[in-house]
């Protein structure tokens, strides 16, 4: 069992990878859909240790159904809608970007080896590591590209390193559906909000390029 | 029972989307005013909650909760008189969206799970995102985007924060719910490290909400593009319900016998929030931006009382109450100001006490309740929170305290001034002053005045449980 989660986290990191690296918006929402498949994927793998029943495999299917489905494709129609120009610039380079995600990975194996968190599986451990490098992935690509949609992206993809540094430490919260289904609605309506505004900024800039937008400052 | 104090809002503010304007403004204020009476009856703990596991009726929260409902019944009203005169093309659409924000942040108010806390407040900014943007204008969009994204990204920080004190409760031995009522009944046997890192997240997640400095950047644009009824529910309500969540937390580091470092870390970020708005109020050229760096201000005291703890947590709360009494007058006021001038600018709104002599003494009258005027509150709870500090023995931390309270005073007084006093030209009104749109900032401001000379003894007693868990008392 411990060979598929392995296989699981190492799509994750290779999709956060070549998230960093990819410089076409469309290749970035297909990025996202399949690593939302793999992280939903996660406490299913992780789980089974306790046994698989059945609310953790309805909540698997409804995961993937948001992060792998729902939210690529409501990306998707924004990127085919809005941008003209699909190249995602960066502020800083693609290849710095990738150096600094690889950099990323070295960080986040140290951070968890130094936290003594010796009541954790070793599984658990790989991924937190995973987690802590997608997180840092998301806000590298929040902090670094131009266009307003990509930094939707980017808040997705930190969204799920957050929910995965979840699933490693916290177990109880899993248990919660009621609440875990909460947060997905917020994550839902949070892409549902930005993608109305990103419309309505496409309409009156005739981009989506932040960097146009800076008419209030002090 | 007490989950109809954010169902009733939301079930009304799907209701209104799809209503006709005029029914729709109907069915605004009837639910203010049921929202009222269900928080009174919440208040005097007349029903207890269906589900405990998910929801409580505290004291800090009836605080936050009490004081929303009560704005927002006034700042229902002033809507529907100030959306007579501006013909808003979307106005179903902003009035829903007051009513879910309303819902919202109610939920935040009675929130006491931990994750639960963390989806209500992240509902709160996507509720209140149509109400900054309702304008379309280029400036308003810009102020939106930056809000929901900058909110977004603080408020995931804060759900990791979440996640690093429910792993504190699993690193040790005990097992009960995740809520902050039964971690506060184990509190001293979690494992401190996770408890600060999870503290520390919290601080920064919920805090970018609250506008605590230098997360504060999206708050001035928020506040300053939204329509005015919006803006006094922002600066009324909702920075106290992201300080609820700080405070939520800070109750549990002090009985996990933590409260000397969460108390600097909130005493610090207050001090910085403070002295950031002293710097950017001296030359502002916008009415509404200063009204909103001042409450960058007043959350920075808030959280520095709070950091004090005795007598100064006491403070901290009646400075809440203050503030946002008076606050959200101040921004209903600048809703006539703008409808009268048809300008943000301070150096086009001169002259108002010839032109709007109502609207430029319930603007002055604000101005000096919130610059801390003996009449008003906020003279009682800075004064006391110097006191706190004092017999703490935080020299450093009252110097730069009062050295902040009186630079904004000094700055912000001079565009005041400017606004009221200085002469005009030109005699143009574009809406010539109403009633129905002085009168509800006026009330507040007479709240604010009445609570400071008769204080009633529930709301007195509601304070002391609300500030007894983190060791703050009436009596130093």
């Amino acid at each position: 069992m411990i060979h598929i989660s392995n296989i699981l986290l190492a799509l994750i990191l290779l999709s956060v990878l070549l998230s960093l690296r990819s410089n076409r918006l469309m290749a970035l929402v297909e990025l996202m859909a399949f690593q939302g498949v793999m992280v939903s994927a996660v406490p299913l793998v992780l789980e089974t240790a306790h046994g698989v029943t059945f609310n953790l495999i309805l909540f698997f299917l409804l995961l993937v159904l948001v992060k792998g489905v729902l939210i690529p494709w409501l990306m998707y129609r924004a990127v085919k809608l809005v941008v003209v120009d699909r190249e995602v610039e960066p502020i800083i380079g693609y290849n710095a970007s990738l150096f600094a995600g690889l950099i990323m990975i070295v960080f986040s194996v140290y951070v968890t080896n130094n936290l003594h968190l010796n009541m954790l599986p070793m599984d658990h451990k790989l991924l937190l590591a995973t987690a802590i490098t997608t997180m840092g992935a998301g806000l590298i690509l929040l902090m670094t590209r131009r266009k307003a949609i990509t930094q939707v992206i980017g808040y997705l993809i930190m969204e799920n390193g957050i929910y995965l540094i979840g699933t490693a430490l916290a177990k109880q919260v899993h248990t919660q559906y009621v609440v875990e289904f909460a947060v997905l609605l917020d994550l839902i309506v949070a892409v549902l909000v930005m993608g109305i505004v990103l419309n309505d900024i496409n309409h009156t800039f005739d981009d989506v390029d932040t960097t146009l937008m800076g008419q209030l400052k002090d | 029972m007490l989950q109809s104090v954010f169902l009733l809002p939301f079930l009304a503010g799907t209701a209104v989307f799809f209503l006709p304007v005029k029914s729709g403004r109907l069915l605004l204020l009837a639910t203010a005013l049921f929202h009222v009476l269900i928080t009174a009856l919440e208040w005097f703990q007349a029903t207890g909650p269906l589900q405990t596991q998910y929801f409580a009726n505290t004291p800090e929260g009836m605080l936050v909760l009490g004081i929303m409902s009560f704005l927002f019944l006034l700042i229902s009203i002033y809507t529907v008189f100030y959306m007579a005169e501006v013909e808003m093309s979307k106005e179903p659409v902003f009035n829903a969206s007051m009513l879910l924000f309303l819902g919202a942040m109610s939920m935040v108010a009675v929130a006491d799970h931990i994750i639960m806390l963390w989806v209500a407040v992240e509902a709160t900014t996507l509720m209140s995102a149509p109400l900054i943007f309702v304008h379309r204008s280029k400036e308003s969009l810009e102020a939106t985007w930056k809000y929901v994204l900058i909110c977004s990204v603080g408020i995931a920080l804060a759900l990791l924060g979440s996640f690093f004190i429910i792993f504190s409760m699993e690193m040790s031995t005990v097992h009960v719910p995740i809520s902050f009522s039964s971690f506060n009944d184990v509190a001293d046997q979690l494992n401190t490290v996770w408890l600060k890192a999870g503290f520390i997240f919290i601080v920064i997640g919920y805090g970018t909400k609250m506008g605590l400095a230098p997360m504060h950047t999206w708050l001035p644009d928020a506040h300053s593009e939204a329509p005015s009824p919006a803006s006094a529910l922002l600066s009324g309500a909702l920075l106290n319900c992201a300080f609820l969540g700080v405070y939520r937390c800070h109750q549990l580091m002090v009985g996990a016998g933590l409260g000397d470092y969460s108390g600097n870390v909130l005493i610090a970020f207050g001090l910085v929030s403070m002295l950031v708005s002293a710097v950017f109020i001296l030359n502002q050229t916008d009415y509404k931006r200063m009204l909103a760096y001042s409450s960058i201000e007043n959350m920075g005291i808030i959280a520095v009382g709070i950091g004090i703890g005795g007598i100064a947590a006491f403070a901290a709360m009646l400075h809440m109450i203050h503030h946002s009494l008076i606050k959200s007058s101040l921004f209903l006021t600048t809703g006539n100001i703008l409808l009268g001038y048809g300008t943000k600018s301070i150096d086009r709104t001169r002259g108002m006490l010839r032109l709007f002599p109502e609207t430029a003494i319930t603007f002055f009258a604000g101005f000096a309740g919130i610059s801390g005027f003996p009449p008003f509150g906020l003279f009682i709870s800075e004064l006391l929170i110097v006191m706190g500090a004092i017999k703490t023995g935080r020299y450093v931390v009252i110097s730069i305290f009062i050295f902040c309270l009186i630079l904004i005073f000094a700055g912000a007084s001079r565009l005041v001034m400017q606004m009221v006093f200085s002469s005009r030209d030109s005699d143009e009104r574009l809406v010539p002053e109403q009633w129905s749109r002085a009168l509800p900032p006026i009330i507040l401001l007479l709240t604010s005045l009445t609570l400071v000379l008769w204080m009633p003894d529930s709301l007195f007693l509601t304070i002391q449980h609300a500030i007894s868990s983190i060791g703050g008392t009436v009596n130093g």
